[in-house]
């Protein structure tokens, strides 16, 4: 029997197609070969993007991580935020920044083949330049993610990379979960994502791992299959609260996480974003009780089937894959 | 400078690259090419290749599953719901969890392999509408049913996994987020203006000099919403305020084949053959109905794959701004 599960935090049912029930190497995908030509973002080829906005060296000097502005950018911070009505819409101009942040001067796709050191300063650099965003107080909120390969939106040039986009705005999937996430405590004067891990860890049939103080997890409720969440099992809002032997820490778990979808999905475009409590602003409305009733996390989305009519229409997800069995796939590889 | 819209009934925003706008042929669509009809179950004579029929539309006398049908509707293989049994609702621990309960069901649209809406004429194109209508006012009287989902996905990049033209209903006995979301949005607009924030879009894009306006028929209206999520998405609405569209009379649903054909076929001129999704929003059932909503359906080219962002953000750019989509379909 198929079963219909309703995730805590969004209230969005998912189903979970038993029937239809894949195991990894039922998901067959087609490799696209785009033409790679010369890499822009390798060591040595440094002109032929913009000029970079930051950069972690090493004491010779050379970069490990670069950021640069991206080649092409939907915000753009030129302009002033003018904001109109326009009949029954809202219009705005589409200020922020996005940016490119270049993983490694070697010409390595994936992030899960990067060095824990090297992945620990991609986090680093994350939480830099978040930083800087912060200080435009016409920014609300910033938002890290990564697109790998062709499947999940990343283009032809196979170098790892992720992005950081600024917006005036807080994104509708994020406000629904600030929403959820307050609403629950409001009712149970607790953090849904703390009582998720509580129940996590009693249970144990969801958890890939738990190391370094960070549970990585199949959610209960997921809208892709093998779609994983890695969290602090400590409470704690803000991605960029994190100190430095957490932020090690958090990369050894990336590093396994991510290694563990390349070997038993047969390295599989995904995309992962970064969900944190949105800058602290002083205005009035703004959520006063963030700092106990969020929690932030990574959600990682391997792309494995194509997403119909169907779910684009209703927000509701088939996922055929059974998290349970999805989590024993990823724990025992 | 790109410019940042409102969605006014979910209020989610879409970037909209207004500055550069990208024209058909900027999309690098993989050319279609047919896998052919061999071993098709929904072809003339492999009637026996599917589930047992539910419902047919044939105009000449036949035996139950054979050929001779212009619609045929047959259970999904492969259902991602079952219609048997309870929904037995109950927690674990801090989650909630229900059998999946349900009807998945397979809409054929015409017996003809290679044809798809815009190659058929305006009366099998009405056959399908009818069928539609049909499936959901006989669904509707299970009353485990909340929701009757319509919907159709063209080409493997949209998910389809046949080739052959079909839709697809799903029953589910629980209220999607996104309708419910429209729903409760539509409901928060009538309270505070008394007006269908349908019809004010309407309305408005009317006004407007109808520079998002496609195709304008006597009860309908084609037309690119300002804040659309997709390049060259776009909207079908019936003009006067209806909440259901399993209550839509003949005389309307002839005018709409008419329009959605029409429409769908200034797509494939402007696009060529191309994947795309639609759907058809409309009011919930066997629950208190909700006045203030008004049914219409969505269709949604699939010209770039969907990035991180957008799943991660609900956050959408668009490449064409809906101006530009309506100016090129209005034309072609």
């Amino acid at each position: 029997m198929p079963e219909l599960r309703k995730d805590p935090i969004l209230g969005r049912w998912v189903i979970i197609a038993t029937e239809r029930a894949k195991r990894p190497k039922d998901f067959k995908r087609d490799i696209v070969n785009l033409p790679e030509g010369d890499c822009p973002f390798c060591r040595g080829n440094e002109h032929e993007t913009s000029a970079e906005l930051f950069s972690i060296r090493d004491d010779k000097g050379d970069w490990r991580v670069r950021v640069i502005p991206s080649r092409k950018p939907f915000l753009k911070s030129d302009d002033k935020l003018w904001k109109k009505g326009k009949g029954p819409y809202d219009l705005m101009a589409a200020f922020g920044s996005h940016e490119t942040v270049i993983e490694t001067p070697e010409h390595i796709a994936n992030m899960a083949d990067l060095e824990v050191a090297q992945i620990k300063d991609v986090l680093r650099v994350y939480c830099i330049r978040a930083g800087e965003i912060e200080k435009d107080l016409r920014i609300k909120y910033v938002l890290l993610f990564k697109n790998y390969g062709y499947d999940a939106g990343a283009g032809p040039i196979k170098h790892s990379r992720s992005q950081i986009i600024a917006a005036p705005v807080n994104l509708k999937r994020v406000k629904e979960e600030l929403e959820g996430a307050k609403s629950y405590y409001n009712y149970h004067q607790r953090c849904v994502f703390c009582d998720i891990c509580s129940q996590e860890l009693s249970q144990k049939e969801r958890i890939v791992l738990d190391e370094e103080g960070f549970l990585a997890l199949v959610p209960f409720a997921p809208r892709f299959p093998f779609e994983i969440w890695i969290m602090p099992k400590k409470h704690s809002p803000y991605f960029c609260g994190i100190n430095d032997g957490e932020m090690y820490g958090l990369a050894k778990v990336m590093k396994k996480i991510l290694t563990k979808l390349k070997v038993l999905l047969n390295d599989p475009a995904y995309n992962y974003v970064i969900h944190t409590a949105p800058f602290k602003r002083q205005y009035p409305g703004y959520w006063s009780t963030i700092d106990d009733d969020f929690h932030w996390h990574i959600e990682i989305t391997p792309r494995l089937t194509r997403v119909a009519g169907f779910e684009w229409g209703s927000g509701f997800y088939i996922c055929p894959v059974l998290p349970e069995e999805a989590a024993k796939f990823l724990r025992e590889i | 400078m790109p410019e940042l819209r409102k969605d006014p009934i979910v209020g989610r925003w879409v970037v909209v690259n207004v500055e550069n706008p990208y024209l058909p042929q900027d999309f690098n669509l993989t050319p279609f090419k047919w896998q052919g009809n061999q071993g098709c179950p929904f072809c003339y004579g492999n009637e026996h290749l599917t589930p047992a029929e539910i419902e047919v539309i044939s105009p000449i006398p036949r035996t139950p599953n054979s050929s001779g049908w212009k619609v045929r509707v047959v259970p999904n293989k492969f259902p991602a719901l079952r219609i048997e049994g309870d929904l037995n609702k109950h927690a674990s621990g801090i989650y909630d969890v229900s059998n999946g309960v349900g009807a998945h069901e397979v809409i054929i649209d015409n017996p003809d392999h290679y044809k798809d809406m815009p190659d058929l004429d305006d009366l099998e194109v009405e056959y399908i509408l009818k069928t539609y209508r049909s499936r959901s006012l006989d669904l509707r009287k299970d009353k485990r049913f909340k929701y009757l989902l319509i919907f159709k996905n063209v080409g493997l990049e949209a998910g389809a996994s046949l080739e052959h033209c079909h839709s697809q209903l799903i029953a589910l006995p629980m209220v999607p987020k996104n309708v419910a979301e429209e729903v409760k949005g539509a409901q928060h607009y009538y309270e505070y203006r008394e007006r269908c924030i349908f019809c004010d879009m309407l309305s408005y894009e009317q006004e407007n000099r109808g520079e998002r306006v496609v195709l304008e028929t006597q009860h309908f209206i084609s037309f690119c919403p300002l804040s659309s999520r997709f390049s060259f998405e776009v909207w079908i609405m019936p003009k006067d305020h209806s909440v259901d569209y399993a209550e839509t009379g003949d005389a309307i649903l002839w005018d709409l084949s008419k329009i959605f054909k029409d429409t769908l076929t200034r797509l494939k001129k402007v696009l060529g053959q191309h994947p795309y999704n639609y759907i058809i929003h409309t009011s919930p059932v066997n629950t208190d109905v909700p006045f203030s909503y008004h049914w219409h359906i969505e269709i949604m080219p699939k010209l770039t794959s969907v990035a991180g962002f957008e799943w991660g953000s609900g956050f959408y750019v668009v490449q064409t701004p809906p101006e530009t989509a309506a100016k090129l379909l209005r034309e072609c």
